[in-house]
């Protein structure tokens, strides 16, 4: 341990640790969330359905309304429960509604508020079991629900609530925020360290925080290396690498580039899900792009048949190489 | 008078007792039971216009607003009974002093409760369906009793087309008295251990429910008070259907239902909310769809609500926006009732929080003051703004992203600054000009959308945008359309599962299909309007499945749930018979008819019926 300063906290992950606790900190969807931040100034929330993929904000958006809107009142006035809480009918039905004729003494505007997180996984049961009790208690109870598909709630929910929509986050929003967790740990770093992590959490805020963690704590340093060693993926480097030397025309080195990644016991599924970003963000002409994307495509139907072969994966890199010959000029 | 339901926990009924706050379990309503004559199920809850004059025997305590009345249909006082029941509760006093503390209550309301219709002028549901409505109630209230043979009206549509709200209005219009069946609350385990030490049955909802029914379908509403004279008349709605579980729960559901339909005296609405087809999987939905048709078989009449049109959901949305002064465009309204789907009341919702006016990001790409109409790039992020903060209706933000690939823009000329360095050149016929707008993936991403529709949606729409002559282009995009449904075939029929960033297959399939599109398209027809259709691909699977669904219900009900066979058993012998004998039985009267093919039927597959007998058993869970 470098330092004593994070013995007391060193149990809790920065993911936690680092949560907003209030609205206007949260990091992107800035559409969303400052109309949120309104909401948690004047009262009055609507029912609300947040939706977006993981690692966006949505329950730490709520979680942080409603502690903003209720203040010290929070503890009594918001009930939580998530995917892990037993949630069927009957749960619904007797805490939700318990909670709801509870009384707990607010101010004008202000409402008790059950945050339903995960709520896509909730049976269509235990949902129909809600629609009555939000109608019923509206006058004193709003609800909140996180989920990430919105189609995956009932209409007659989805009627009762205003729909807002996460989208994933931005590297340089991801970046931003990376910087404040990596100054107030001091955490010893590297630019391309810090890429790296944003590579590997691909617009997720929580997987980046967990791998920056997991770096700093395994190895005191984020650098490229260390960051790809912790996240167990094939190095971006190598594999954009072996794009490149396909296109231009180096076929044997980069089939050695690809066995070298393969004797590093990467598993080809591994290897492909890093190959098909790479090949996203690459920057090449519009035809090769397509066909390689394609090709990734087939590939990695075939893995998932169970041919998680070597061979599929140099047959890959030749159909690339193939792809290539067709498109180029004479 | 209040006949209370078990609605509330801390409700009581001792009927000696004026105001007993008793919190203890054991004087919930299941004492009811053991006293058969205290017909104290159902809670009644008092239409909202109905003042005190239309019935002497009650009194009702007067506050200013109207909610007020909502809130206090609870606690209303009956005098003049041998039981005076109050059940006041808790949290209803408590609210309703902290309203009157306050004295405001506007800031503590969902809109949608705020601009609750209160007349029929301002019901925003298509006024033909309204009168049909209004006029069957109308019928149904005027004659005396007894002499109409169907006295239920089943009431269908999606959620949101303001079902329950025209049922409210249209009491109140005749100064009726609406009866509504709340779902109770279910027993805590506590409780229910308490209640069989004290000797308490348990009863299941269902049973409630049931008994409910039974009880409105014998005595009707037994009237409150020795007053008859002035009467109101009453109207029984029944919103929220009791779940049930299994096949059994379910046919004794529906058989309470139909007697309810048979024998009724007062009139009846019986609500039932549609579903898309997408949660088929889904057996409530089933079950309410045969439900409602056995209902409809029983003589109940049936009235559908159509989604509400996008002019009246505006006529609505700037309504409430006079009244609650806040200055949005006629595009934001336009847009807000678009993307609701015919949804009032998420349009209101959605409005609400639209209303919610950001002062930080004043200048942001959507604020009103600055919004120009002459740039696209303007309306651009106005619509996606919009439509990604709101909207049940994701499809809109998909044909945004849906038409900038079909349109193709590209830059006009060479951009001449592709770095000469590491340039790999392409073959004239494999290169394209630039592209007028981000990457693909990402305009997909900020769409929300999946493999899966988007594919469908390119493929059914391409064709219009390629230009007549360009038939190689039409080959290229094909194929690529073709390969990614071969990439996505492995997730047919889970469509909703996947996040579409979640998994490299699906974004790879999502992929080649718009950069299939995309690079294909080389000779793009010239621009001109043209409307996104809906894809076409699967319909011969849905409507098979459709009609599949639809044999098995009719033999269902035909044999009263008994028994269901083999489909293409049904389709093959079961229906060509039924039409023969129809045509042949055309004189019979309706009845006999019925009754003669289905006891040919019998006897024309008895062979069939030990078969059916298997099966039966096998797919009790199915049903």
């Amino acid at each position: 341990m470098a330092s004593s300063s994070h013995g007391s906290n060193y149990d809790i992950p920065w993911v936690e640790k680092y949560r907003p606790s209030k609205v206007a900190d949260i990091v992107g969807n800035p559409d969303a969330v400052s109309r949120l931040q309104v909401i948690a100034r004047d009262g009055n929330m609507p029912n609300l359905i947040l939706a977006g993929p993981p690692g966006t904000g949505k329950t730490t958006s709520i979680l942080a309304l409603a502690h903003e809107l209720l203040g010290p009142n929070s503890k009594e006035a918001v009930l939580e429960l998530n995917a892990s809480d037993d949630r069927g009918i009957d749960v619904v039905r007797n805490k939700i509604k318990m909670f709801a004729q509870k009384k707990v003494t607010l101010p004008p505007g202000q409402h008790k508020i059950v945050i339903l997180d995960e709520a896509d996984s909730m049976t269509s049961g235990a949902q129909q079991a809600l629609r009555r009790t939000m109608e019923i208690y509206s006058n004193s109870t709003r609800f909140a629900l996180a989920c990430n598909t919105s189609s995956k709630i009932i209409e007659p929910i989805q009627s009762r609530c205003a729909i807002v929509r996460f989208s994933r986050l931005s590297d340089q929003e991801i970046l931003g925020r990376l910087m404040v967790v990596v100054g107030a740990e001091q955490v010893p770093y590297v630019p391309e360290g810090l890429e790296a992590i944003i590579f590997t959490a691909d617009g997720d805020m929580r997987q980046a925080l967990n791998n920056l963690q997991a770096t700093y704590s395994g190895f005191h340093f984020v650098n490229q290396e260390n960051v790809f060693k912790v996240c167990d993926q094939p190095h971006p480097l190598h594999v954009k690498n072996m794009v490149r030397q396909v296109l231009e025309g180096k076929f044997d080195e980069a089939c050695s580039g690809l066995k070298h990644l393969y004797d590093l016991g990467y598993s080809p599924t591994d290897i492909i899900t890093t190959l098909f970003r790479i090949i996203k963000n690459y920057d090449m002409a519009e035809y090769l792009k397509l066909e390689f994307m394609k090709e990734t495509g087939f590939a990695h139907m075939r893995i998932c048949d169970g041919v998680g072969s070597y061979l599929q994966l140099c047959g890959l890199l030749a159909k690339f190489a193939l792809a290539r010959d067709t498109a180029r000029a004479a | 008078m209040i006949l209370s339901s078990d609605e509330e926990d801390d409700c009581d009924y001792k009927p000696n007792l004026h105001r007993s706050y008793t919190k203890k379990p054991k004087s919930r309503p299941f004492i009811t039971r053991t006293n058969p004559r205290q017909p104290k199920k159902p809670r009644v809850s008092g239409s909202r216009s109905r003042s005190s004059r239309d019935s002497p025997s009650l009194f009702e305590v007067g506050f200013p607003e109207e909610d007020f009345e909502e809130l206090f249909s609870g606690s209303k006082v009956s005098a003049g009974t041998p039981w005076l029941w109050f059940s006041v509760r808790r949290l209803l006093l408590s609210s309703i002093l902290a309203r009157v503390g306050s004295g405001t209550s506007n800031l503590n309301e969902l809109w949608v409760d705020k601009y609750k219709p209160h007349s029929l002028e301002e019901l925003a549901v298509h006024k033909k369906k309204v009168e049909e409505v209004k006029s069957w109630f109308e019928e149904r209230l005027k004659t005396t009793k007894g002499n109409l043979i169907n006295n239920v009206v089943v009431i269908n549509g999606k959620a949101g087309v303001g079902k329950s709200t025209t049922v409210h209005v249209i009491a109140s219009h005749f100064g009726a008295r609406l009866c509504e069946w709340n779902t109770p609350t279910p027993t805590i385990w506590q409780e229910h251990v308490h209640n069989t030490n004290t000797g308490i049955q348990y009863t299941s909802k269902l049973d409630e429910f049931v008994n409910f029914i039974e009880k409105i379908r014998k005595y009707g509403l037994i009237p409150s008070s020795s007053f008859e004279d002035a009467k109101p008349s009453i109207i029984l709605l029944i919103d929220d259907l009791p779940m049930t579980n299994g096949r059994v729960a379910f046919e004794r559901l529906q058989s309470c239902l139909l007697h309810l339909v048979r024998s009724t005296q007062l009139p009846t609405a019986i609500l039932v909310s549609d579903y898309d087809e997408t949660d088929s999987t889904d057996h409530t939905a089933q079950r309410l769809e045969q439900l409602r048709l056995s209902l409809e078989n029983a003589g109940a009449c049936k009235v559908s609500f159509n989604p509400i049109t996008i002019n009246s959901i505006k006529k609505t949305l700037s309504r409430i926006c006079r009244q609650e002064k806040c200055s949005v465009t006629d595009e934001q309204l336009d847009l807000i009732a678009k993307a609701c789907g015919g949804d009032i009341r998420h349009a209101i919702t959605s409005l609400q929080l639209f209303c919610v006016k950001p002062d930080l990001v004043l200048n942001g790409s959507f604020s009103t003051p600055s919004y120009s109409y002459g740039k696209e790039d303007d309306i651009d992020a106005l619509v996606r703004g919009i439509s990604l903060l709101f909207g049940r209706d994701e499809t809109l933000s998909l044909f945004h992203a849906l038409g900038k690939f079909l349109h193709n823009k590209r830059e006009t000329e060479v951009a001449n600054a592709i770095t000469p360095g590491d340039a790999f050149l392409v073959r004239d016929n494999f290169s394209r000009l630039s592209l007028k707008m981000d990457a693909p993936e990402k305009i997909l991403c900020q769409a929300h959308g999946q493999a899966r529709p988007v594919t469908d949606f390119l493929h059914e729409n391409v064709l219009d945008f390629i230009s007549d002559e360009a038939m190689d282009d039409a080959w290229h995009v094909s194929s690529y359309l073709s390969d990614s449904d071969l990439l996505l075939s492995s997730f047919r029929g889970m469509l909703a599962r996947y996040n579409e960033a979640e998994n490299v297959l699906q974004s790879a399939a999502a992929s080649v299909a718009v950069r299939g599109v995309l690079y294909g398209n080389s000779h793009p027809s010239p621009p001109r309007w043209h409307a996104i259709r809906k894809p076409k691909l699967w319909q011969v699977e849905k409507s098979m499945l459709h009609k599949q669904k639809e044999i098995v219900r009719q033999r269902f009900i035909a044999y009263n749930g008994s028994s269901s066979s083999n489909v293409s058993d049904v389709a093959t012998e079961y229906m060509p018979v039924l039409k023969w004998l129809e045509c042949r039985a055309s004189g019979f009267e309706d009845n006999q008819a019925l009754v003669y093919c289905n006891k040919t039927h019998d006897e024309s597959c008895n062979r069939m019926s030990l078969d059916d007998r298997e099966s039966d058993d096998d797919e009790i869970e199915e049903w």
